[in-house]
């Protein structure tokens, strides 16, 4: 039985909500009321990949976050490899990958190199360690023309593949992706999918916990799909048991009648806009 | 062999804040004529007192003046400790800021790295600079303005630079709390260095205030660094006579480091409860 590497248990997360002008000077001492996660349960294995499947503002990010101890839950657990990731931190950390989906987290007057090296040597690895797995990162990510150039000066794509370097650059046995192929054309992504699923996830000792909003992508690396919506957990299993049981033939349609948007005249009626967003 | 290898044998500790120095160097090193600008500029400020001072000075005025080098060297060295201080204040919250805004906290905050090398590291190269430039406008002094420095203790000098470095970092990092919290500039800041520059003696000797304020400066501790950085690099005097002001100054540090730590890593907490770590 494979261990399991990431558990949360009933993690509840409520934010207090969003102010401005004078009453921003309360907001850090108000009450949570807004509901991000409401009680989410959900177990990843070793060797595992798990996607977070949800549109925009259920809790996929939160809930990564929270992994990655980024944000505190309000209530529940969370768990990283056997460490709490309230208690125990920096023994989650050192168990982490984290790819953010909304900023790149450069210093953008270094060069990708420089960059590199800095948050791998801050991660622990060795300046001979570091270099050569830069070099061979590079490599995989098409990178090589691009490592020795300031990050200012390097194109949105090419500093996601960076990002995505930073976050494998230290051989983690957890990885926490927020949208990982966003702002990657077809082939870039589609060569980023192939490196995980070859040599991340066949290697068999990384669990993978991402969220997506490209189907294809979550088809083809996930074992199992968490869906979620308005921070509750609503499924949760394998592509295929997931079409099974809503009769679907797509992880579109899957997503679809799981959230109860699909009505049953097979339009998607007003859900047209979100689906727009979880489609591929 | 570049300087991060020099350094592996290093607790990692001090690796990880010669790592965060050296990305400051090599960032630093990417504006190529600041360096130059700064010593230039350097020239001119020491020009500026030397010329106010000649205009100024008097046999009555240099009898007031505690220390000897007339009012020039009484006023460089206050001016020059101004910059110190501010530095003090500012690199804490400046470092913080520009993490937050390039994307870079998060990514530094899922690394191995604690969370007070975090903030010494971020801070260290500022105040390295500062004591360069801070070399630098007393070489002008010395070259050109005949700056006295035949009677400098440097021991004494080098013990008060020490202390005062160690009681206004404590304020920096409240300061940085503060914006951590509030995610604006620190008020607190502003009336302190305001404050400071009438009751520290900076461009006049604390000795003319009325008795009220004259009151307040012996409770501000940039009066007590001032007067022991005159003492040791003016007066020359041995540490018997810096006893006092270092006393104070440790004293200082002793109360104000460990709880702008201890508040600095509540209010880190506080922001990752309410998910605003990476709010402006």
């Amino acid at each position: 039985m494979p261990e399991t590497l990431i558990c949360v248990e009933q993690l509840q997360k409520f934010f207090p909500p969003a102010r401005s002008g004078w009453r921003a000077f309360l907001q850090p001492f108000e009450r949570a009321t807004s509901v991000a996660l409401a009680g989410i349960s959900l177990e990843v294995r070793d060797g595992e990949a798990v996607a977070l499947l949800g549109t925009n503002g259920a809790g996929k990010s939160t809930l990564l976050k929270i992994l990655a101890t980024l944000v505190l839950p309000t209530s529940g657990k969370a768990s990283v490899a056997g460490h709490d990731t309230v208690e125990d931190s920096r023994a989650v950390r050192r168990q982490l990958g984290y790819h953010a989906g909304t900023d790149h987290g450069f210093y953008p007057r270094l060069t990708g190199r420089q960059n590199l090296l800095f948050f791998g040597r801050l991660n622990r690895l060795s300046q001979t360690a570091a270099s050569k797995r830069i070099v061979s990162l590079a490599q995989r990510f098409h990178l090589e023309d691009s490592l020795d150039r300031q990050v200012r000066t390097l194109s949105t794509g090419t500093m996601q593949r960076l990002s995505l370097a930073r976050a494998v650059l230290h051989e983690p046995c957890v990885l926490l992706l927020d949208e990982p192929t966003r702002s990657l054309d077809a082939i870039a992504a589609a060569g980023f999918r192939r490196y995980l699923k070859n040599e991340i996830l066949r290697r068999g000792n990384t669990s993978l916990l991402f969220a997506s909003h490209t189907l294809s992508e979550v088809e083809m690396l996930a074992n199992r799909v968490a869906i979620i919506e308005k921070g509750r957990l609503l499924a949760c299993d394998t592509p295929a048991a997931l079409k099974r049981y809503t009769s679907s033939d797509t992880m579109d349609e899957v997503f679809l009648r799981i959230t109860g948007r699909a009505n049953p005249g097979g339009a998607h009626g007003d859900s047209a806009a979100d689906s727009e967003s979880a489609s591929s | 062999m570049s300087p991060i290898s020099v350094r592996r044998t290093l607790p990692n500790a001090w690796r990880e804040v010669w790592l965060f120095f050296w990305r400051d160097v090599l960032i630093a090193r990417t504006y190529r004529t600041a360096f130059l600008l700064e010593s230039v500029e350097a020239l001119f400020g020491a020009a500026m007192l030397y010329y106010v001072a000649r205009f100024v000075d008097s046999p009555s005025l240099e009898r007031a003046l505690p220390q000897a080098g007339g009012y020039f060297a009484f006023s460089l060295v206050g001016f020059i400790f101004l910059d110190y201080l501010s530095v003090s204040l500012d690199s804490f919250d400046r470092s913080l800021q520009e993490a937050r805004d390039s994307g870079t906290l998060e990514h530094l905050l899922v690394t191995q790295t604690s969370l007070p090398v975090l903030v010494a590291g971020s801070a260290i190269y500022p105040f390295v600079v500062t004591t360069v430039r801070i070399a630098i406008y007393i070489v002008w002094g010395v070259a050109f303005f005949h700056f006295p420095l035949y009677a400098a203790n440097w021991l004494g000098v080098f013990a008060m630079l020490a202390a005062t470095l160690l009681a206004f970092c404590g304020l920096g990092i409240f300061s940085a709390s503060y914006l951590l919290l509030f995610k604006r500039g620190n008020p607190g800041k502003w009336f302190f260095l305001s404050i400071s520059s009438v009751t520290g003696g900076m461009l006049f000797p604390v000795s003319i205030l009325p008795d009220w304020l004259q009151f307040v400066a012996h409770l501000n501790p940039v009066s007590y660094a001032l007067d022991g950085m005159r003492t040791a690099l003016l007066g020359g005097a041995g540490f018997s006579a810096l006893l006092h002001p270092l006393g104070v100054l440790l004293a200082f540090a002793a109360v104000l480091l460990p709880s702008s730590v201890f508040v600095f890593a509540w209010a880190l907490k506080r922001t990752k409860m309410n998910g605003t770590l990476t709010h402006s």
